[in-house]
């Protein structure tokens, strides 16, 4: 009898010991710039991706996630070098990665040693048409295109002029906006301009005596708008709107800039002040506030839903035991659910097939959605400029 | 069009006052050791982070952090001469890399110090508008394009009459001559970066007063700065200025006339340009000589 007891003591100490091994830590790989020209979009996400990785430790009771970061300074070269000294330190996986021409790279770098790499900062199409069958994003120059020109649309505007940087997304975005502009019979007038620039009254006084159009759209990144937006401030040019896309209709945009966003059209996920109502949600925004103790942005919002798949995707294919299998991507093909920015599949390209942004405007000191329709918390203040 | 064209040499004429004003501290270490100041953005750069914690923490104009940036860039330039300073051997090439080396700490200090956000000054007064008739312009442009002129001046002055502009020029000419005439050269050297110093404290103020910061952008701006001092000629400060406003004016007038995308290769083109037929520079020696 006592053998028996014995006997089984040790058969629940080994089955504790077996479980206990399988709910092993496992190592993510984050590479994403904290340093150099994308330190700031890089940081934001990075915040996301670190509370995606608290609330799922805290939620998962069988899986724990442990991040290693490493900084890629916004450049291709450091980002592979980044992939693969993650890789070196045995992740599962990476997220993170910011600008498609840095993604492209470490995406390829990741591929070639079997990680799957998800991200969310890229929107470049090449990204996910090249073949690479381990590479994920969960948003694409679609669902900004969509909401831009839908906005456009729905104010009735005749004629735009598209100002937009020369870099690899930007002229993606501002070439399928042109297209689909054209094709819906608005007057489209394109400049495009080298992302070094800082003075953009030569180019807002084109629009202005050349072009005169009813909307400046602006396709960039902050400092763009900033400049472009100051120089339309001091020509002021007979349009009816400035549009821009993604880092735009932003609390932190309205607070930082305060003179310049007024009555001003970004992309936005959600409106500000925002309330989450699912769990995730609340998860998400107390999570954010705990670690950071300040309000969550957009950048934040992608990082965790990104990473939040990913480690769900994980832990299902740790559970399976084909995490040597390639069972994370395989994991990451079967994601099906709805999350901060909606519902979230990939199609065989490891793009979102139903990636839609929505179009905000900073109204006082609120973002409030305007389009589309359905989603909208308050009416477009149309015509309104910020001068 | 004549309008456009107009507006396009205005605005140039401004920005180039601008970049003359980056590149003159630059230009003057150049002329005066010839070592170039790798680090010289990021010194601007860093005034131009204390301008906007003077207006953000404490709500003064950005003019008004002038003093202080003075002070703390110039503590900064003088800390890289001393780097700099203990070089012994092929000390224009040496430098190169400990200036980049300090270029890139300093871009991480600004980075930790400040964060990665997109700065800017909110002050309505430097961003009101000037018109005069078919000319628009922010105050902050004129304000600083005025600066600019009068710095330049006043360097040229300081260079030219002051005991310690003539040391500084002997020096540059020959250091073992200079230390005969009983001419410190050490001496002389750190008060060139002393006087750069403070032309990156005005310069920093200026270009957060009329411009968009962030913490990688000091590398744009000693690329700019290191251009416009080639193009002026070494050690020709009145050179600073006009190859800074030729340089602003061919880049205005690119957007205008062709496109706002080639506006880099314009000014990049008229770089080579000028030094494939003047290899000295607009104002280089040999032409100062003749």
């Amino acid at each position: 009898m006592k053998q028996t007891r014995t006997r089984i003591a040790a058969a629940l100490l080994t089955l504790g010991v077996l479980s206990g091994a399988q709910a092993d830590e496992l190592a993510v790989g984050v590479q994403i710039p904290m340093t150099g020209a994308l330190a700031r979009v890089g940081q934001g996400t990075e915040e996301g991706i670190r509370v995606a990785a608290e609330v799922f430790n805290k939620t998962n009771g069988k899986h724990t996630i442990k991040l290693i970061t490493v900084d890629d300074e916004s450049s291709p070269a450091k980002a592979v070098a980044a992939v693969e000294k993650l890789a070196s330190q045995d992740v599962v996986a990476l997220t993170g990665g910011y600008g498609s021409n840095n993604i492209g790279p470490a995406a390829d770098a990741a591929s070639k040693l079997g990680l799957v790499y998800v991200s969310s900062g890229g929107v470049d199409d090449g990204l996910v048409n090249s073949g690479r069958t381990n590479f994920f994003r969960i948003n694409n120059t679609a669902g900004y295109q969509k909401a831009l020109v839908g906005l456009v649309t729905d104010l009735n505007a005749k004629s735009v002029s598209v100002i937009y940087s020369t870099k690899e997304a930007t002229t993606g975005l501002a070439k399928g906006i042109e297209a689909t502009m054209k094709a819906k019979g608005i007057k489209v007038t394109t400049h495009a301009f080298d992302p070094a620039i800082t003075d953009f009254k030569p180019i807002i006084n084109k629009v202005k005596l050349q072009d005169r159009s009813e909307i400046i759209a602006m396709v960039g990144y902050e400092n763009d708008y900033v400049g472009i937006l100051r120089a339309a401030r001091v020509l002021k040019p007979g349009v009816k709107a400035m549009v821009g896309v993604w880092s735009l209709a932003t609390p932190k945009m309205a607070s930082d800039f305060p003179d310049l966003m007024p009555k001003v059209y970004g992309t936005a996920v959600l409106p500000f002040p925002v309330a989450f109502t699912t769990a995730d949600g609340k998860a998400f925004a107390d999570g954010y506030r705990k670690l950071y103790n300040k309000e969550p942005d957009y950048l934040g919002q992608f990082g965790y839903v990104q990473s939040m798949l990913l480690f769900e995707a994980i832990a299902r294919a740790a559970d399976k035991g084909t995490l040597k299998k390639n069972g994370v991507a395989e994991e990451m093909r079967k994601t099906d659910r709805d999350t901060l920015i909606g519902r979230v599949q990939f199609d065989a390209k490891g793009d979102n097939k139903n990636f839609t942004q929505r179009m905000g405007q900073h109204q006082g000191k609120q973002v409030v959605l305007v389009w589309p329709k359905e989603a909208a918390t308050g009416k477009p203040i149309y015509p309104g400029v910020p001068w | 069009m004549t309008e456009l064209i107009l507006q396009a040499v205005y605005s140039g004429l401004l920005q180039g006052g601008s970049y003359a004003l980056i590149a003159l501290g630059l230009a003057l270490v150049f002329g005066a050791m010839k070592v170039i100041n790798l680090a010289h953005g990021e010194l601007v750069l860093l005034s131009a982070y204390i301008a906007y914690t003077v207006e953000s923490k404490l709500g003064w104009n950005p003019m008004a952090a002038i003093p202080i940036s003075v002070v703390i860039v110039c503590i900064a330039s003088s800390a890289v001469y001393f780097v700099v300073g203990r070089i012994k051997t092929n000390r224009e090439i040496n430098s190169l890399t400990l200036t980049y080396g300090i270029g890139v700490i300093l871009t991480n200090v600004i980075l930790m110090t400040w964060k990665a956000d997109v700065r800017t000054t909110n002050s309505t007064w430097m961003q009101e508008a000037i018109v005069v008739g078919p000319f628009y312009s922010m105050r902050s442009e004129v304000l600083f394009f005025g600066v600019s002129v009068a710095l330049i001046v006043g360097l040229w002055w300081w260079l030219s009459r002051s005991w310690y502009g003539r040391a500084v020029r002997a020096v540059s000419s020959n250091r073992d001559a200079a230390k005969l005439m009983g001419i410190n050269p050490g001496r002389t050297e750190l008060v060139s970066f002393i006087v750069a110093g403070i032309l990156a404290a005005f310069a920093g103020v200026a270009l957060f007063s009329y411009g968009v910061i962030t913490p990688a952008y000091g590398g744009v701006l000693t690329v700019k700065a290191f251009i416009i001092t080639v193009l002026a000629g070494m050690g020709s400060i009145p050179g600073v200025l006009i190859g800074a406003i030729l340089l602003g004016v061919a880049e205005s007038l690119t957007v205008t006339l062709a496109s706002s995308a080639l506006q880099e290769l314009a000014g990049m083109g008229l770089f080579l340009l000028v030094l494939f037929v003047m290899p000295n520079g607009l104002f280089g020696a040999s032409r100062r000589r003749g």
